[in-house]
């Protein structure tokens, strides 16, 4: 008996020290968590990612194992984020068209409004007194998460609370683009679309989508343009800053 | 084959990125700057090779997958940043609704000479 208890203390051992069992528990908890998405009728308020990632911390936490081991192991697949970003750029050239058509807007408010973006949720944390590391992890909050991941790491803060504030921005963004575009009466599906994405990232984009093509495309390219502006800026006003 | 041709491609972008964050110690990460690199080259070439938008494609529908182990962590940092929440609430929930608030406005005042003007296409 106790041989075996031995030997599945080994096993338990060595599916520790090789990434799959990391790999396939990851997998295992996307699937589920865009069949839970479905069933429950595709809600707004809960973006699969974060059943997924509920379902993966809890199976985590009762398997006993330490969040910093999994991390290590899933490198395996975060290194994939590097090219996957550089894939991002594919796309924002496909809808460079929608730019000459509505070059005044995004021109004179993109920037302004990705800067602000930052500088509220800056500023309200530094009064409500959050410390540096913090701060460096709510500046990137509206931008798409593979390249938000590269400005936390640049800016020296935590990625999961980061991944934490992206995801309730997402959320957030997209509750308050339908209540205030209501509210301010704006019809317009690619206005709605690009403060969706330059908002609320690829969950604002997800929800453009569900309001028309038009809108998606206007959310994802609002999306590209904020990821990039912010990539370059933000580091480079940290760095002036402190 | 095709996919993993475009798999290369994207993989030479994001060395070109690293390359010039290295050389230039800039404070941006190599994807954005393979990114950027990517749709400039684009816009010069002119059109997307089948391969290129085959691993492009790809890449972008496993992102979710991708960026899961970053957010798994969040449940398990509550004790790190422990009386800071509220400094972090308020700046996500006010701040969006700011920011938000702000965008729309700003695309109001602007959009209508670009959609009354919108001939062009």
């Amino acid at each position: 008996m106790s041989d075996w208890v031995e030997r599945f203390n080994l096993l338990a051992q060595a599916l520790l020290q090789s990434p799959s069992l990391a790999i396939a528990l990851t997998l295992a908890a996307y699937f589920a968590g865009i069949y839970l998405f479905r069933l429950f009728g595709s809600p707004v308020w809960t973006p699969p990612i974060l059943i997924s990632a509920t379902l993966l911390a809890g199976s985590l936490a009762l398997a006993g194992v330490d969040y910093n081991i999994y991390w290590g192991q899933a490198q395996w697949l975060t290194v994939l984020l590097g090219p996957a970003t550089v894939a991002l750029g594919v796309p924002l050239y496909q809808q460079i068209h929608h730019i000459r058509a509505l070059w005044r807007p995004i021109l004179f408010t993109l920037p302004l409004a990705a800067t602000l973006a930052a500088l509220y949720a800056l500023g309200l944390a530094a009064i409500f007194g959050a410390s540096p590391e913090v701060l460096a992890s709510l500046a990137p909050k509206s931008v798409t998460a593979p390249i938000a991941i590269g400005i936390t790491e640049q800016l020296g803060g935590s990625v999961p609370l980061m991944m934490g504030g992206l995801l309730v921005t997402g959320v957030v963004a997209t509750l308050c683009v339908d209540f205030l575009g209501r509210w301010l009466k704006i019809a317009d599906e690619r206005i709605l679309g690009l403060a969706l994405g330059l908002n609320g990232h690829a969950i604002g984009t997800a929800r453009a989508f569900e309001i028309s093509p038009a809108a998606g495309a206007f959310a994802s390219l609002g999306m590209g343009l904020t990821g990039i502006f912010t990539a370059l800026m933000l580091p480079l006003a940290f760095r002036l800053a402190l | 084959m095709l996919m993993l041709r475009g798999f290369l491609v994207l993989m030479v972008f994001f060395l070109f990125g690293e390359a010039l964050r290295v050389l230039f110690g800039l404070p941006v990460s190599a994807g954005v700057l393979g990114m950027i690199l990517i749709a400039g080259f684009l816009m010069v070439w002119g059109r997307v090779s089948d391969s290129l938008a085959v691993a492009s494609e790809s890449f972008i529908s496993v992102l979710v997958l991708l960026i899961m182990p970053g957010v798994v962590g969040v449940f398990f940092l509550a004790d790190v940043f422990a009386g800071m929440w509220l400094a972090i609430g308020v700046a996500l929930l006010l701040g969006t609704f700011l920011s938000v608030l702000t965008t729309l406005l700003l695309m109001r005042h602007f959009a209508p000479a670009a959609s009354g003007g919108d001939t062009g296409e």
